[in-house]
């Protein structure tokens, strides 16, 4: 068994005091990176540019930290000239849906196996606070989001799934930082699923987020059971559903929920495998 | 009898024009004739006016003449659009469909109007097979052998149309009952040995698969198109992996993520794509990855003329991006240059763990050229990325200081070597690091390790005399242009000439020749001069140095040349 010295390097992280992103790291070098007993030197971490992407430093496998929203780039081109390697993906919201959102769906309909973790945290927070496309509608006078000024538009809580529906991306979940041993279990399965897949990881933002704003998601946050009724909001008429990954349609339902009324953590949709 | 000829075909996208020239060229070549035939089309690439110049040639591939001594017309407003290019001389033998429009042209004294499509819809039912018809005539004007369409088909799958052509072909040969045309009948080569048939962007794509490169990616786009197309037969042959991508970002980025496993990778653009690598390119340069980009150059600034030469992306190519980030820049200059000039470029690239950017252009990559074949069989060294080896395990440092200032490079998934890479400015762990000494010390190992390639003397050709104090540099295809002016001037004991094919960082080979002379003229396809400006900011040229420069649009031409070289040579 591999231990979790052998994945964490010597280099202290530049991330604030109860930053998500510790969260991850332990995720990804205490419990999925030993747990699934990949080698360090089988492993590649691409990251883009933002306080998530400094990750690459942390670890001690082949990391890459290369440019802001292109970080699946360099993944995709990886696995291909070496399918051995189990390359992780890492980058924050700006990073994948912002600069790089023209990456990503052709990175679903190609379904290579790589794994891209969202560290979604709401805002830009290395550039100190301006609004990101996952940042939630704000009244004025709500917090102190940059983005304020402008008000910006609701953007929905997973694009991906939408796109999985014309392109058919086969692993995606939604993770939340606080809760490492969970997070842990999703990464695991992303990792092992043969195809393409996307975790949404709710980070808190201790600096830049107003504090309600994770505290509600931690409040309203509903985990994802296969069989069991999904939570919805409490303003929804629908009765709830059992919840069924394979299931494309009741998928882009729950991706639809926003996440400020009724996050939902699990796996949100597993399709096909490459 | 000629030693050589140059054909000239014009037409509508359709008429067949280009499979016309491109027939008549393979099955000269066949017979061990040489020859160039670039093409030109207008700018909506498809269905708008489309020709080609032929020059066949005994002896070696030289370049079509500036006006032609056959021309086949297949509609005379077409040809209007590509005049330019096909301008017809007093001499020429002009052969038409329709008549042109009255006043637009003066037909030079031996034109005429034969019905091309008339005959092939006599013959095979059909108007399409009129280019197959001039065929037959031409291949009897140039007293080709009687059957070698036939025989010519059986051993190159390209001529197979040809096969069930025969009557069209047959009709064509008989066309003319009174045939004046003797004087046009080609010298027997100098020897039979059938030439090879290939263009710049197909000789790009078969150097890459020469070199090892097995993974390719790019976005397509003219004039660059064609390598891209013929990586994907290729490696689909080689069990390689090629990919189309989303855009040029993509495209850059996919290969040095292939890069970073080891595996030799290139991706082929032109000006906007290589605007659109741009970042890469400054990230592969400051994290020292090898990767490979063809830019085959066409005119810019923007969209510009996709489907025209210019020779305006050196300063891009040399400078592009922010920041200080060195990288190889190579020219070729004719097509055997871009196959070898690929292979050079890997071997540069992987060795030196650098960006090397091959510029070639829109004539370069496009026009067919009938050549010898050796150049595709002959050996070639290839060079490796320097590893690390056993002592570096567990104290594997991936910038680590060398002599040479070129650090072993791991390749992701080599045990025992993990390393963490950044574009941010980095330490010898390749960790982040904002310290100023680190910083301008990794600044001097990115720059200094490219040094030794300024001794690469036989990366710039010289030719002349040396003793001569006048002398022209070139580089890419306005090299030909020049190398043919100063020979068709006969001035080769007068003036020397430098093309350049490392241009960057400058070799010593190019100073010296520069630094041998009284007076420079410097010649390039570039409206503001770059190569010129290049040249002075490196160094002193003499106090007698002229500049001919000018944007692109239209093939340079041995007439127009013959001015500044003429003034030169004075």
């Amino acid at each position: 068994m591999t231990k979790e010295s052998d994945y964490r390097t010597d280099v202290a992280p530049v991330w604030c005091p109860g930053c998500g992103g510790f969260g991850l790291l332990s995720a990804l070098t205490k419990a999925a990176l030993p747990n699934l007993g990949i080698p360090a030197h089988r492993t590649l971490i691409v990251s883009g540019i933002g306080c998530s992407s400094r990750i690459p430093a942390y670890i001690d496998t082949y990391g890459f930290n290369s440019l802001h929203g292109r970080a699946v780039l360099f993944s995709q081109g990886a696995k291909l000239a070496n399918p051995e390697l189990t390359v992780v993906t890492i980058g924050g919201d700006g990073d994948f849906f912002s600069i790089g959102a023209g990456h990503l769906p052709h990175a679903v309909r190609r379904n290579l196996n790589v794994t891209c973790i969202m560290v979604n945290n709401f805002v830009y927070a290395l550039t100190k606070g301006q609004t990101s496309p996952t940042t939630p509608y704000l009244q004025r006078g709500e917090g102190p989001f940059l983005s304020l000024q402008n008000l910006p538009p609701v953007d929905p809580v997973l694009d991906m799934v939408s796109y999985s529906v014309s392109t058919g991306a086969s692993f995606i979940a939604q993770g939340i930082a606080t809760d490492v041993p969970h997070l842990t279990r999703l990464i695991e399965e992303a990792i092992k699923h043969k195809g393409f897949s996307f975790i949404n990881v709710l980070t808190p933002c201790v600096t830049f987020d107003p504090p309600w704003l994770f505290k509600t998601i931690k409040e309203k946050a509903s985990y994802l059971k296969e069989g069991e009724p999904v939570g919805l909001p409490d303003s929804s008429k629908e009765q709830p559903w059992l919840h069924d990954p394979g299931n494309i349609t009741l998928a882009l339902k729950l991706a639809q929920t926003p996440v400020m009324e009724k996050p939902h953590i699990g796996i949100i949709f597993r399709g096909r495998t490459a | 009898m000629r030693d050589r000829l140059t054909i000239g075909i014009a037409g509508t996208g359709g008429d067949g024009v280009v499979v016309l020239g491109s027939l008549l060229q393979r099955l000269a070549a066949s017979q061990g004739y040489f020859g160039q035939m670039p093409r030109y089309y207008g700018p909506q690439i498809r269905g708008g006016s489309s020709a080609v110049k032929l020059s066949l040639d005994t002896t070696r591939a030289s370049l079509p003449t500036d006006t032609v001594d056959i021309m086949v017309c297949f509609n005379w407003e077409k040809y209007a659009e590509l005049k330019q290019e096909l301008p017809p001389g007093t001499d020429s033998i002009v052969f038409y469909e329709d008549a042109p429009p009255e006043g637009s042209l003066d037909l030079p004294r031996q034109s005429f109007q034969v019905g091309f499509s008339e005959i092939s819809k006599e013959m095979t039912g059909t108007a399409s097979a009129k280019n197959i018809v001039v065929l037959g005539l031409l291949e009897r004007i140039l007293a080709l052998p009687e059957n070698l369409s036939e025989s010519a088909a059986s051993h190159d799958h390209a001529l197979a149309l040809l096969e069930k052509n025969g009557v069209a072909l047959h009709a064509g040969k008989h066309l003319l009952p009174e045939f004046p045309f003797d004087e046009l009948r080609l010298s027997p080569p100098k020897d039979a040995t059938a030439r090879t048939v290939l263009h710049g962007n197909s000789a790009a794509a078969q150097g890459a698969i020469r070199a090892g490169c097995r993974t390719f990616f790019s976005y397509p786009i003219t004039p660059a198109s064609e390598i891209m197309e013929e990586m994907q037969e290729r490696l689909n042959h080689a069990n390689g992996v090629f990919l189309q991508a989303e855009d040029e970002i993509a495209a850059i980025g996919l290969a040095l993520g292939a890069s970073l496993t080891g595996a030799k990778s290139m991706t082929a653009t032109t000006g906007p794509g290589l605007d659109l690598m741009t970042e890469m390119i400054g990230l592969a340069s400051g994290a020292e990855i090898p990767v490979v980009i063809v830019d085959v150059q066409r005119c810019g600034p923007a969209t510009g003329i996709p489907s025209k030469s210019e020779q305006a992306d050196l300063n891009h190519a040399i400078y592009g991006g922010h920041g200080d980030a060195p990288r190889v820049v190579l020219a070729a200059y004719s097509v055997k240059g871009c196959y070898r000039l690929v292979v050079e470029s890997f071997n540069i690239s992987e060795y030196y763990q650098t960006p090397v950017i091959l510029l070639t252009d829109q004539r370069l990559g496009q026009a067919t050229v009938a050549t010898n074949s050796d150049f595709l069989t002959k050996d070639y060294s290839l060079a490796r990325r320097k590893r690390p080896g056993g002592e570096h395990q567990e104290q594997y440092r991936r910038y680590e200081p060398t002599e040479d200032y070129i650090s072993p490079m791991a390749s992701a998934g080599d045990e025992g070597l993990t390393y963490q890479a950044t574009g941010l400015a980095h330490n010898d762990k390749g960790r982040p690091s904002f310290d100023f000494a680190t910083n301008q010390r990794m600044h001097e190992k990115r720059w200094r390790k490219l040094a030794p390639l300024r001794d690469r003397d036989d990366l710039v050709k010289l030719f002349g005399r040396e003793e001569v104090r006048k002398g022209i540099v070139a580089f890419g295809s306005t090299a030909q242009f020049v190398l043919e002016t100063v020979e068709d001037l006969g001035l080769e004991d007068e003036v020397k000439v430098c093309v350049p094919e490392l241009i960057h960082p400058l070799p010593h080979r190019l100073a010296s020749f520069v630094g041998s002379l009284d007076t420079l003229l410097v010649v390039e396809m570039s409206y503001s001069a770059q190569l010129h400006h290049y040249l002075r900011s490196q160094i002193d040229l003499p106090s007698h140095t002229a500049s001919y420069a000018r944007a692109g649009g239209s093939a340079f031409s041995r007439e127009e040349l013959s001015g500044p070289i003429t003034e030169l040579a004075r």
